[in-house]
């Protein structure tokens, strides 16, 4: 699954980033399937912004993103939905669990949300485990510490099949040696689906083998 | 379940205003309880009007004629019906066929043979052959023949037989005697006359006259009558139904009367409907009510889980996977509602039935396919309704 932006740029934003040098606003970029790829992005030049152009939940902006050689646009409601449950997953900066459920609960609705899960529920626990998460697995989600949210956002992302794995910050409130943890798990089930990722943060980082960096 | 709609369940909070949804099933068995009373009460009754009497005769006959009132009597004209009025009639919805009476204008004299000393004036009517209830071979008539067929009203032959036979002395006779009888029939107008031997092939419940065949009324109006276009005073009408209410109306609008034996049936019936009507106009209301209700249920769900459903649209529910979800929720609700009332108007049948047997009424203690068909109707209309509002404010 490919990922082409062309000259993509948020109308909100149009004027500040036209003034500066940047890898992807107003460029052409082809994500190519399995790469590992890093954006580093001071705050401010749309970071959230892009990750959301590319998951297709903001649409305010010139230019295209195409995704297998169609426009997001031409996609209906329902292929979007089957691409969200098999090919595309997310790690959102602000996380998006649902409070009502548990972290189980969380991590199980993406798991049995499309037709065949991606792991078994021994697997999901070998990933809490890994994580140090197995303790608040049955608690719920409103009570976990910001740091264990995003472990378990990171596993909700990591249980569905996908061929592209979205992330926003995802280590943002996490130690180094979650950090490690966390991406190491990361790019092995990276690794054993064949899929690729596009990683946005602040700095440089060693967590991952990149392929390619980009500079927002 | 599946464990996705498990965990959707602790998401989507449909337990909000559970005593809404509450009032929208009651509503709604409500409403489908009368629809289908008022639905079921319609096939009894058409069972008991035309269930057994009417088994063997799809269509009725009628005489119609003209009230004679004080202000009409001396002029017969006034009696008679025009061609546009036989017209008239037979346009009308609820007559299958209409056919004028045609009455002799000529003397008729019958003489009984033999010992019977039996001598009578007459008159002879003739209707269309279609109209005869005997089918009887012998019903024709060319010119030539000596022999006329006729048919007696029962009523005459009951008449004679038990009221004038006895008083007078005289023998009674069965219908096959008189049948073999043969009856002198003199018909004459001033010095023309002529003779013939009437035979009478029949009995007729339907229309009380002496009735010749048309062919030799048409002959004999023409060589003895008054030479004037025979002008009608009775019609007959054919119709399937004759309780029917606009024929009875139709026959007052017009001042036509005619035997009310058989018309007794179209005000019973007037009134039954009207019950019946305001019934079903009171489900019908009700059921839009609760069609309302319901859809205003899942508006206020989708609305109070907004946030919910938006964040399950961006982690890759399907919009189907929603509907189907949300459906489900609703779906048993109203199945179940709809047994319910079935079951009820069933019972219901079922005592009627027994409860009118006591009085030899038969109606069958089955609910009749007509409230299958509606139970079914309004249940996909319930699952239409609610799938479009879920699909309406999903999007």
């Amino acid at each position: 699954m490919q990922i082409q932006l062309s000259h993509l740029v948020p109308l909100p934003l149009r004027d500040k980033l036209l003034q500066r040098a940047s890898d992807i606003w107003n460029k052409d970029v082809t994500f190519s399937p399995g790469s590992f790829v890093k954006i580093k992005a001071p705050s401010g030049t749309g970071k959230t912004t892009l990750v959301h152009y590319l998951y297709h939940i903001r649409y305010d902006y010139a230019g295209k993103v195409m995704v297998n050689g169609k426009p997001w646009q031409d996609y209906n409601k329902s292929a979007l939905a089957a691409i969200r449950q098999q090919q595309v997953s997310i790690i959102f900066q602000d996380l998006r669990l649902f409070d009502q459920l548990t972290a189980w609960e969380n991590i199980e609705l993406k798991r049995v949300m499309g037709p065949a899960p991606a792991c078994t529920a021994e697997q999901v626990q070998e990933m809490a485990a890994r994580l140090q998460v197995t303790h608040v697995l049955q608690q719920s989600a409103r009570t976990l510490s910001y740091g264990e949210r995003q472990r378990i956002a990171i596993i909700r992302a990591l249980v569905q099949p996908f061929k592209w794995l979205l992330m926003d910050e995802p280590f943002s409130h996490l130690d180094e040696e979650n950090t490690r943890r966390a991406a190491a798990l990361i790019a092995e089930t990276c690794k054993t689906q064949q899929a690729g990722f596009v990683l946005t943060d602040l700095d440089d980082d060693v967590h991952f083998n990149y392929d390619v960096q980009y500079q927002l | 379940m599946h464990p996705f709609f498990q965990l959707l369940k602790k998401i989507i909070q449909t337990g909000i205003g559970k005593s809404r949804l509450l009032m929208a099933t009651a509503g709604l068995g409500i409403a489908m309880v009368l629809l289908l009373i008022a639905i079921q009460a319609h096939t009894n009754f058409y069972q008991l009007l035309y269930g057994r009497q009417n088994q063997n005769e799809s269509a009725d006959f009628l005489v119609v004629n003209k009230k004679i009132t004080n202000a009409m009597m001396g002029q017969s004209d006034k009696s008679m019906f025009t061609a546009e009025e036989l017209q008239t009639i037979k346009q009308q919805s609820f007559v299958e066929a209409a056919g004028y009476i045609t009455s002799s204008q000529f003397k008729v004299t019958a003489a009984a043979p033999g010992e019977l000393q039996f001598y009578t004036d007459m008159f002879f009517e003739s209707v269309p052959d279609s109209f005869i209830d005997v089918k009887n071979e012998e019903w024709k008539w060319q010119e030539g023949d000596g022999v006329i067929p006729i048919i007696l009203p029962n009523d005459f032959l009951n008449l004679y037989n038990f009221g004038f036979a006895l008083s007078q002395d005289l023998p009674q006779v069965s219908q096959e005697t008189v049948k073999n009888l043969p009856v002198k029939i003199t018909v004459s107008r001033g010095l023309l006359s002529s003779q013939f031997t009437g035979h009478i092939v029949g009995f007729s419940d339907r229309i009380s006259s002496f009735l010749v065949p048309a062919a030799f009324m048409d002959w004999a109006n023409n060589r003895y009558g008054n030479g004037k276009a025979a002008a009608p005073s009775r019609i007959v009408i054919k119709t399937s139904d004759p309780a029917n209410p606009t024929l009875v109306k139709f026959l007052d609008d017009h001042g036509y009367t005619t035997n009310q034996d058989k018309i007794k049936y179209s005000k019973t019936k007037l009134i039954v409907q009207t019950i019946v009507s305001v019934i079903g106009f009171f489900g019908i209301v009700l059921l839009l009510f609760a069609l309302l209700v319901f859809s205003m249920f899942i508006q206020l769900i989708i609305a109070s889980c907004k946030k919910e459903i938006q964040l399950l649209v961006m982690l890759g529910t399907a919009p189907a996977q929603l509907r189907r979800y949300l459906l489900r929720q609703f779906v048993p609700l109203y199945v179940v509602t709809g047994i319910v009332a079935v079951l009820l108007v069933a019972v219901l049948q079922w005592v009627a039935a027994r409860a009118l047997a006591a009085h030899e009424m038969v109606v069958s203690p089955w609910p009749g396919i007509g409230m299958w068909i509606a139970a079914a109707v309004v249940l996909l209309l319930v699952y239409f309704v609610n799938n479009r509002t879920i699909r309406k404010y999903l999007d």
